[in-house]
């Protein structure tokens, strides 16, 4: 056979088993086009839930880099007449997206800094006294931290705390492999319950604000979120300390909380004058959402922060821009412009009617159906597409669900941050998994429990607690 | 020579690096170890990046580079690297980011320079791929683990020959089994097995098989001028001519102690893609190492 036939269809075959998931998508699409629009939908709403189908598919299976896939998406939404281009123009940059993008340079400089070490001395100082109150204290600490600042930020600054603790532990016996796993959960399960707290917390937060304030004409200040939530997150806490005992028994002998003790204490932070910069800027940045994301919204102040980390000469913008995922802040923008779309069609209205049409063949009883199912809907769906993608392209349905009610739109932003369940769901997932010390079957296990007393606590509290607000 | 050895786990690799090293030591080649990592999501990859880079200041490795560090040690144990320097240690060394997702544990102080340490991170088939394209590798040498469409693809997709290492014991004493053809694939074989046999002093048992014939002349033509190679270069060797199913007679004559050498199929990409071909097939059910040489 001609050599470079075989060389030819070799490589075809290649691109063909890598971009499958691509050819899949655009052939079921172009399946869907020849279709009849669905009766009571528009055709560009029609067309916008295709789009929405094949960036679910592309974002889940990553048969293309992100870049593509948001450009894609822009390109799609103006070719298939679901918007003008400066309508998909004017949708593809707003606060949300600058938060995305400033919260992502914030976190590189201020990871960049070497704050870890200050932070153990700090939690050593105060939860030192016992093992179990260490990883107690580390998971407290790194839920407030993240709440803040951002399970990316956090992660990358407590990670290594924790696996300097367990850096000898000998994971052969069930014991030991059980205080790793303990340790770097309590980590992991911190900064992941940490980011519903505030609306920083997590982009997937400053989306839903932006979408409420966009379609129902709501407004949620960084205050009014933390009074929603934080109690969540403290129940939360005290919940996953007990899952993570009962899944981990140990002694904890292992553990070498002396060693590091030593280790920390003999590192020189006290002349680091960096470190008190950062900790003023950190403080400004966070009292400036608290006092004025209505008049500068947050992406503003966030972006605000990388600034003045840049301007100090404390980070380089060669270290933002190696580190920084643009793909992630271009995927977020298309994204949230497709949402736009699915909303000013009335694809979402749709997509509503067409739900609430189901719920009605349900027997009739007390309980209220669309809540639980959003929540857990948007909660599932977080675990295998990512939270912050889930609210951009799930949120308008969740807000139309019922527009006046703010507990439908803060539940369906809340839940999407229950990323207990995959390893793919959040940054902080990823990382505890690209140790290799944590499988993804032990990941899901732990997870499941969690994330039903996660969609439990959420209920309980959005029935019993949110409505004394 | 380059040659690339994959590895994972240190429980499971230590008869892919043992056998690979006998490889590539009988060839005198340059040998890349690399191992690659779980596939990061394009979402967390910076992240995860970031995570790396400050567990890397601190000294606490990542995983794939314990793995290497394990590796280093293993060879140095066997004596495939000579240490000159008795103060190296491996927490000496360096990791530098090469181009994305690669990245190569510069060794410091005296050692090999045939030895390249290299950490991955990705789809195993996509990395591997790139590894061999980049170095230029012209075997490489995995483990017998993880599902056997993994090995398909790798035959199928990976620009070199490819060594399958399964149930191999270098407590057990091996014989090539080498089943020749008229495809350009046998002949790399041929060439491969030559090499390997005369260097470790193994025995060849040189096999054709005739399906659904009663005899085939260009075979055995083939047969005796690889007997004839393997006579004039001293190596010691049978000849045998099987009949029926190539897959089954192979897999049967091979029993758990040979190392097999033979061609890839020259059949269409295409239908090798869906239906497989018989060195895929003989590799996947086999119970013993088998080379697919292209």
């Amino acid at each position: 056979m001609n050599e470079s036939y075989k060389i030819i269809s070799s490589s075809m075959l290649y691109w063909f088993s890598q971009k499958r998931w691509f050819v899949f998508s655009v052939l079921l699409a172009i399946l869907l086009l020849n279709l009849a629009t669905p009766v009571g939908l528009n055709v560009a709403g029609y067309h916008s839930l295709i789009i929405l189908l094949m960036v679910f598919t592309l974002v889940t299976f990553e048969p293309i880099p992100f870049p593509a896939i948001a450009l894609l998406t822009l390109v799609l939404q103006v070719l298939l007449g679901v918007a003008p281009p400066d309508v998909v123009a004017a949708s593809f940059m707003n606060d949300a997206v600058l938060f995305v993008m400033g919260s992502l340079m914030f976190a590189i400089a201020i990871v960049h800094q070497g704050l870890d070490i200050r932070l153990a001395k700090i939690i050593i100082k105060l939860f030192g006294r016992s093992k179990r109150l260490f990883l107690a204290g580390l998971m407290t600490i790194s839920a407030i931290l993240s709440s803040f600042l951002g399970e990316h930020t956090i992660i990358a600054i407590m990670l290594p705390i924790g696996l300097s603790v367990v850096k000898n532990v000998d994971t052969k016996q069930t014991d030991g492999k059980n205080a790793v796993l303990l340790t770097l959960f309590s980590v992991a399960y911190g900064t992941i319950i940490g980011s519903i707290g505030t609306p920083s917390g997590g982009a997937r937060n400053v989306i839903m604000i932006n979408y409420l304030q966009e379609f129902s004409s709501i407004h949620i200040d960084y205050w009014e979120w933390m009074k929603h939530a934080y109690p969540i997150l403290i129940v939360q806490l005290v919940v996953a300390y007990f899952v993570l005992q009962f899944a981990f028994p140990t002694t904890l002998k292992n553990i070498q909380i002396k060693g590091y003790k030593k280790k920390v204490s003999k590192s020189n932070t006290k002349n680091n004058i960096n470190h008190l910069f950062s900790f003023l800027i950190i403080l400004l940045i966070v009292t400036s959402w608290f006092l004025f994301n209505e008049e500068f919204g947050l992406g503003i102040i966030a972006l605000c922060g990388a600034l003045i980390f840049m301007i100090c000469g404390m980070v380089s913008w060669e270290v933002i821009n190696k580190n920084t995922n643009w793909g992630v802040i271009l995927l977020f923008a298309a994204t949230i412009s497709l949402g736009f779309q699915i909303n000013e069609t009335g694809a979402s209205s749709w997509m509503v009617e067409k739900f609430n049409g189901l719920l009605a063949l349900m027997p009739e009883s007390n309980i209220n159906f669309s809540w639980p199912f959003m929540a857990i809907l948007t909660g599932l769906t977080a675990n295998f597409f990512t939270s912050s993608a889930t609210v951009s392209l799930l949120g308008p349905m969740a807000i139309e669900l019922q527009p006046t009610d703010i507990s439908f739109a803060l539940s369906a932003a809340i839940a999407s941050g229950f990323s207990f369940l995959t390893v793919i769901s959040s940054p902080t997932a990823m990382i505890i998994y690209s140790t290799g010390l944590v499988s993804t079957k032990t990941f899901f296990k732990v997870g499941l429990l969690m994330f039903i007393s996660s969609i439990a606590i959420l209920y309980l509290m959005s029935k019993f607690y949110w409505v004394t607000l | 020579m380059n040659i690339l050895i994959a590895i994972g786990g240190k429980e499971y690799s230590k008869p892919t690096l043992e056998l690979g090293m006998k490889i590539s030591d009988s060839f005198e080649a340059s040998t890349t170890i690399a191992y690659v990592g779980k596939k990061i999501s394009q979402f967390s990859e910076k992240d995860v990046s970031v995570v790396h880079q400050n567990l890397d200041d601190r000294e606490l490795y990542r995983p794939g580079v314990r793995t290497l560090e394990w590796a280093y040690d293993f060879l140095q144990s066997k004596n495939y690297i000579d240490k000159k320097d008795a103060n190296v240690t491996f927490n000496d060394h360096l990791i530098i980011d090469e181009e994305n997702s690669r990245m190569r544990v510069l060794l410091k102080g005296s050692h090999s320079n045939k030895i390249d340490l290299i950490l991955r991170t990705g789809e195993i088939i996509d990395q591997l791929r790139a590894e061999v394209e980049t170095s230029n590798q012209e075997i490489t040498i995995i483990g017998g683990g993880g599902n056997k469409g993994m090995h398909h693809k790798l035959v199928q997709f990976i620009d070199s020959s490819v060594m399958v290492v399964k149930n191999y014991s270098p407590k057990r004493k091996y014989r090539i089994l080498l089943p020749v053809n008229n495809s350009l694939g046998s002949n790399k074989a041929i060439e491969i097995a030559q090499q390997f046999a005369k260097s470790k002093s193994l025995p060849i048992d040189i096999i054709t098989v005739l399906e659904n014939k009663p005899s085939d002349d260009k075979l055995k033509n083939i047969l005796v001028s690889t007997e004839n190679r393997f006579k004039e270069a001293g190596i010691i060797n049978t000849t045998k001519i099987l009949e029926g199913n190539p897959v089954e007679a192979v897999v049967n004559y091979a029993g758990d102690n040979s190392l097999v050498m033979l061609g890839v199929s020259p059949k269409n990409p295409i239908l090798k893609y869906f239906f497989g071909s018989k060195p895929i097939s003989i590799a996947q059910q086999c119970n013993c190492p088998v080379l697919i040489a292209k």
